[in-house]
């Protein structure tokens, strides 16, 4: 490296004064902050924004995949052992296809627009036995294909993977597209991350009850099971879904063995206290009559879950099963010793008593340290060992099938028996349905899986960030809904959606990393080398012993160690030394006197600068170097200068805000505060100054708004895209807007806003826009609808045909000679865009496919639109699907200037819709001419408090005076990502405007200046998706429903517009009879009946007679003829099916 | 009807060679076998003059 300046300063300094000397100088803090900033974007360099996506499947793939396959790795048949089939190895290769036998390469783009699955084959190495009898042969193979896995965008297998721009661009792939979602059959599928309770561990709760009770949820390759102690009236009893009732503890306590009183009470600690607590438990087990392990056993087994059946043999041993096996399954029984799960349950009892004498020990659930994330990878290998053990079990079934027959003829080769389909469709099918019905693991889970929505840019990457929760919704408590402090950092505060799961789905912030496993076998045996004792060598009173804590390692017990915090300390610098994983959280808890070591999937962390009491570790020359390219964001983390702290070790953390406050305990700095917020919510500016709700409801909105969708949005064939036509760069951008590459892919445009009343066309959040704005192309958006055809090919040899059309009709206006639109054609309602013929038979087998045309009918398809509209048909392709038939889809590109009652929406959660459109004669214009875009009403602002975008727009202002972009960073302002209003008033002056951003203003109409100064600037809009010309509707006439021969519901069915019930209660209130009885049956349904004064029941008109009859009386005599609607004469008849007779009483009116 | 229709051409959606498909024909280009083919635009004229003119209901403003 060349020495620079400054550096050689300092090189002359150390040299005159020599190393030893200048150590105070060095020692001091440093006075000036460090601008860490850029360690944001290098974060998001190195890890991106869908790292946790990208993470969690590349370890699937890579390490995943080869343990499920190592874990099943033979088949053997069930009468020949000789006959097996064992994997060997197992790999991914190159996404590809096969099509007649050939293989091509993928890209993520041809699958989009070929609806096909962008995946690869999984090749295994495979070792078999063939021949017959004795002469028995073992083969090899290589690379035989077990079926074809989806492969994640951006992954280690994705062609995509490490590709700079042009190449993206050479696949016609969007540079800035973050990847992280699979493409299924065409449509691109987001396995949503999912937030559940973390496993593994001892969670202290209160039930409905107020009971206090410990649950554990143990999962292992094994088995999954749930165990909860409960401590009832006094007493403790284990609820375990393998015994029928519930069971006093300490009878379970005594069939592991601990038969003595005594060790227990000791086990729990010796405090009188827990001794208390724990007598009646005692008591309850010696009025059983349970003293030994044997007498313990034969209780339990008594409890066990339908003991009728079962044979005796393993009746012996059923109870001691389901207490070595399934209760408390994380921690495993070796050879008997129960030791360890006795250890446990002592501590889980602990840890209840010590929440029933201190409430402040109960566990809170909604705490984010208690959560997990599940991410694609996980769900994805749960999936595939489902998948990969019912293959494994069908090839079984297979050969022995074929083993059993007594003759055969062909050599037997079991490698023939290896079925591809059933991985492949599996993984497909739970993909596209999103719906995980594991059976083996007892998962039965929908909606994992959603479509990524291609509305906008942030929306795209708005679906990467979202969390849901696992378990019910629509609870009313709101625990789980409220914002968590430990979701400092990790989650954002914003963005969530309204309504019913408001707060239960998140979004992650914007440096937030979810960990995937890491090895636990190098971190147990570092354990005990850093001086744990083991838990075998300690007796049950050493365990609580004060001054020694115990280490637990992702939920097991390890053992303990007596001075904790230098262990901790030990650990945590071998963690900055890179000699464990860099996720590996190492986590004092003071008051349970224990110490964490979590190395599992699943946990939120987020990376912090580490300082020495007090003084940050990154210096100016760090950043320096960093900014000459000499450093990366590893390089930080390597040399221990940042570290990623998870929810839990934050705990142990005292973590600065800025460098400033850093004190002499602290530990930690923040790297950025703007990172505490996520994706959506880092595009509005001054997010700080607004109301927080209006936060929120931006981050709903912003994912509406039209703009540009990627770079090769003309390319893509979606059902629906839309477009801005024009869209621009915010004027006030934030550094979260650089960082997701808003700037380049935006969605709204700069308009200048007067805010000011005018016309009456403003109330209730309308915007008021000047036409000549919108004939420059301000809010013009282009849809674009696909409709797509095929021609299909039938089972008798058959096929579709696209033809030619006849003759020149209005209707084949714009068809080609193939029989297809062309591009660039003007499509109205009713115009055939394909002119296609299908046979009439399509069963019975025929001789030679082509066919008389007699023997098509026409199936030609119709546009289908509103009238008034032009749409242009915009691209015509064509291509063949997977059962090889013609596909042909269209794409329609209409393009729209805004009207009114479009919406409209600020960056501040104000949406409106347009009132009206004025022309720019009659606009308010200020001395240098200038005329707003739009005209907003002022009194948006009082209630809603949304001071940031009064910030933005005088940023705006001067920055389109100066001709800089100006900064409105969520916290920015100390650390200069945000520019200060005084700063801004000052540019303002300088450019000879108002500081507050006012400006006299003549009124358009009348030519005089207006009395009051008007707020005027640039402010950021979007155009959201919701547009009149999709919602417009009004019916006179049109279709009834069959049934109730009422009105169709619905604008897409031409439906009437509902008189509801409290429409109805209005006009019953207001006495307007006569206009309900016209709304109700004459508009509606009317409908003549006969009734029967007798019997009060429906008859029916005979038309020879000319009178009505009853049905009932078998005669004409007592009927009368009313009005009735015929949805009424229904719900008679048909509570006349359900032996319900209603009859009506005539009165004269 | 016309046995014969005229052929068209589709454009490759890799390499934009011009290609003709008769029916039956498997869709892929001839030149590098890639498989998503496009339609040309449309060659007769549809000027702004006739958009305006043909249709009086439309309604620029």
């Amino acid at each position: 490296m060349v020495v620079k300046e400054d550096d050689s300063v300092l090189l002359n300094d150390i040299l005159a004064n020599g190393l030893g000397i200048n150590k105070q100088t060095l020692a001091a803090p440093v006075k000036n902050t460090v601008e860490k900033f850029q360690l944001v974007p290098e974060f998001l360099k190195v890890r991106g924004l869908v790292k946790q996506h990208l993470d969690s499947f590349n370890y699937f793939v890579r390490t995943q995949i080869k343990k499920i396959i190592q874990a099943n790795d033979i088949i053997t048949a069930k009468n020949d052992p000789s006959i097996y089939l064992r994997y060997e190895d197992v790999r991914i290769g190159e996404p590809s296809v096969t099509i007649d036998g050939v293989t091509e390469k993928l890209t993520p783009h041809m699958c989009r627009l070929s609806d096909i699955t962008y995946a690869a084959p999984i090749y295994v190495n495979i070792e078999y036995s063939t021949g017959h009898g004795s002469t028995k042969m073992i083969q090899k193979k290589k690379d035989v294909i077990i079926g074809r896995m989806p492969i994640m965008l951006r992954s280690c297998f994705c062609i995509l993977y490490g590709k700079d721009e042009e190449e993206l661009a050479k696949y016609g792939e969007c540079p800035l597209d973050p990847g992280g979602y699979f493409i299924i059959k065409g449509t691109e599928k987001v396995i949503l991350i999912q937030e559940q309770l973390s496993k593994n561990r001892i969670i202290i709760d209160t039930d409905k009850k107020a009971c206090v009770q410990a649950s554990v949820t143990s999962s292992t390759e094994a088995t999954k099971s749930k165990t909860v102690i409960r401590m009832e009236k006094g007493k403790i009893y284990l609820y375990l879904n393998q015994f029928s009732t519930k069971v006093p503890i300490m009878v379970v306590m005594k069939a592991m063995g601990m038969e003595s009183d005594q060790e227990v009470v000791q086990m729990v600690g010796r405090d009188p206290r827990y001794s208390e607590l724990l007598l009646p438990s005692i008591e309850d087990c010696s009025k059983e009559d349970v003293y030994t392990q044997h007498q313990a056993l034969a209780f339990l087994e008594k409890k066990v879950k339908g003991s009728q059946y079962g044979t005796a043999v393993d009746k012996e041993g059923r109870a001691l099963g389901i207490v070595r096996d399934i209760f408390l399954a994380n921690i495993p029984v070796n050879q008997n010793n129960f030791r360890p799960k006795c250890i446990y349950v002592a501590v889980m009892l602990r840890r209840m008593m010590e929440a029933i004498l201190n409430k402040d020990a109960v566990d809170d659930k909604d705490y984010v340290g208690n959560k997990r994330l599940e991410l694609s990878g996980q769900l994805l290998s749960l999936l595939f060992e489902d998948l990969f053990k019912t293959m494994n079990e069908d090839v079984q079934k297979n050969i022995d099938m074929i083993l059993s027959k007594p003759s055969r003829s062909s050599r037997f080769d079991i490698s023939q028996h290896i079925l591809k389909e059933s991985i492949t469709h599996g993984l497909e099918r739970t993909l596209s349905t999103g719906n995980w019905n594991v059976k083996r693991f007892r998962m039965h889970r929908k909606g994992m899986t959603q479509v990524v929505a291609r509305l906008s840019y942030i929306a795209t990457l708005g679906y990467m960030t979202k969390i849901t929760p696992q378990f019910e919704k629509s609870r009313k408590v709101s625990g789980p809904r409220a914002l968590q402090p430990s979701q400092w950092g990790m989650m954002c505060p914003c963005d969530t959606p309204e309504g019913e799961a408001c707060g239960l789905v998140k979004n992650l912030a914007l440096m937030t990393h979810v960990t995937t496993d890491e090895d636990e076998i190098p971190l147990i045996s570092l354990c005990y080398s850093l001086g744990v004792d083991d838990l075998e060598l300690l007796s049950a009173e050493e365990l609580h012993m004060p001054n020694s804590y115990l280490i637990v390692l992702n939920g097991f017990i390890l053992g303990k160690h007596r001075r904790p915090h230098i262990f901790s300390n030990v650990m945590r610098k071998l963690r900055r030394a890179g000699k464990i994983g860099e996720f590996v959280s190492i986590f004092v808890n003071e008051k349970q006197r224990c110490v964490y070591i979590a190395s599992d999937g699943g946990r939120v962390c987020r990376p912090l600068v580490i300082a020495d009491s007090g003084v940050s570790r990154i210096k100016e020359h760090h950043m320096k170097e960093l900014r000459d390219g000499v450093r990366t964001f590893d390089t930080f983390l390597k040399e221990g200068l940042i570290e990623y702290l998870d929810v839990n070790e934050e705990n142990n953390a005292l973590i600065a805000l800025y460098e400033d406050n850093a004190k002499e305990g602290t530990t930690h700095i923040e790297i950025e505060p703007f990172t505490i917020l996520g994706v959506c919510a880092g595009l509005i500016p001054y997010p700080h100054h607004n109301q927080s709700p209006r936060n929120t409801y931006q981050c709903a909105m912003g994912k509406q708004a039209m703009g540009n969708i990627a770079y090769n949005q003309l390319c893509r064939m979606d059902t629906l895209i839309y477009l801005l036509v024009y869209p621009q760069r915010p004027l006030l951008t934030t550094r979260t807007i650089e960082l997701v590459n808003y700037d380049k892919l935006g969605a709204g445009q700069n308009a200048t806003v007067a805010v000011m009343s005018y016309s009456g066309y403003d109330i209730e959040d309308a915007i008021v826009m000047n036409k000549s704005s919108l004939d420059r192309g301000f809010g013009r958006c282009i849809v674009m609808k696909k409709m797509s055809a095929v021609s299909q090919k039938y089972s008798n040899g058959t096929s579709d045909r696209i033809i030619r059309p006849e003759g020149g009709g209005p209707q084949n206006q714009i068809l080609d000679d193939d029989g297809l639109a062309s591009p660039g054609q003007i499509i109205r309602p009713n115009d055939i865009y394909i002119n296609k013929q299908s046979p009439k038979d399509t069963r019975t087998p025929v001789t030679s496919p082509v066919l008389p045309d007699s023997a098509y009918t026409q199936s030609k398809q119709t546009y289908k639109g509103p009238e008034g509209e032009t749409p242009v048909v915009d691209r015509v392709s064509l291509c063949s699907d997977r059962d090889n038939n013609i596909c042909i889809k269209f794409m329609i590109r209409h393009t729209r200037r805004p009207e009114v009652g479009d919406k409209f929406s600020s960056r501040h959660g104000q949406k409106g819709v347009c009132g009206t459109i004025v022309q720019q004669e009659d606009f308010p214009f200020s001395e240098r001419g200038i005329c707003p875009d739009l005209i907003m009403n002022p009194h948006g602002f009082p209630s809603r408090m949304t001071v940031g975008k009064m910030i933005e727009l005088l940023g705006g202002k001067a920055g389109v005076s100066c001709g800089r972009f100006h900064y409105g960073s969520a916290f920015g302002e100390p650390s200069g990502h945000a520019d200060k209003v005084d700063a801004i008033s000052e540019t303002l002056v300088k450019h000879g405007f108002s500081y507050n951003g006012k400006d006299l203003i003549y009124s358009g109409i009348t030519g005089e200046p207006l009395q009051a100064y008007i707020f005027m600037g640039p402010i950021y809009y979007q155009k959201l998706k919701h547009m009149v010309l999709d919602k417009m509707h009004a019916r006179g006439n049109g279709p009834r429903v069959m049934m109730t021969r009422q009105p169709t519901e619905g604008r897409s069915r031409n439906g009437g517009l509902r008189v509801g019930e409290m429409e109805r209660d209005c006009l019953i209130a207001y006495g307007a009879s006569m206009l309900i009885y016209e709304r109700l049956m004459i508009s509606s349904d009317p409908f003549e009946v006969q009734v029967c004064r007798k019997c009060g029941l429906l008859g029916y008109y005979h038309y020879k007679l000319k009178t009505g009859i009853c049905s009932t009386c078998k005669n004409g005599e007592n009927m009368s003829t009313m009005k009735l609607p015929y949805a009424c004469k229904l719900l008679f008849q048909e509570l006349q099916s359900m032996n319900i007779i209603p009859r009506l009483k005539l009165t004269e009116a | 009807m016309d046995p014969q229709p005229e052929p068209v051409s589709y454009i490759c959606g890799d390499c934009g060679q011009d290609n003709i498909l008769k029916s039956g024909d498997v869709i892929q280009c001839r030149e590098c076998g890639y498989r998503i083919l496009y339609k040309k635009r449309t060659r007769r004229s549809n000027s702004f003059y006739s958009l305006v003119f043909s249709s009086s209901s439309s309604d620029f403003n």
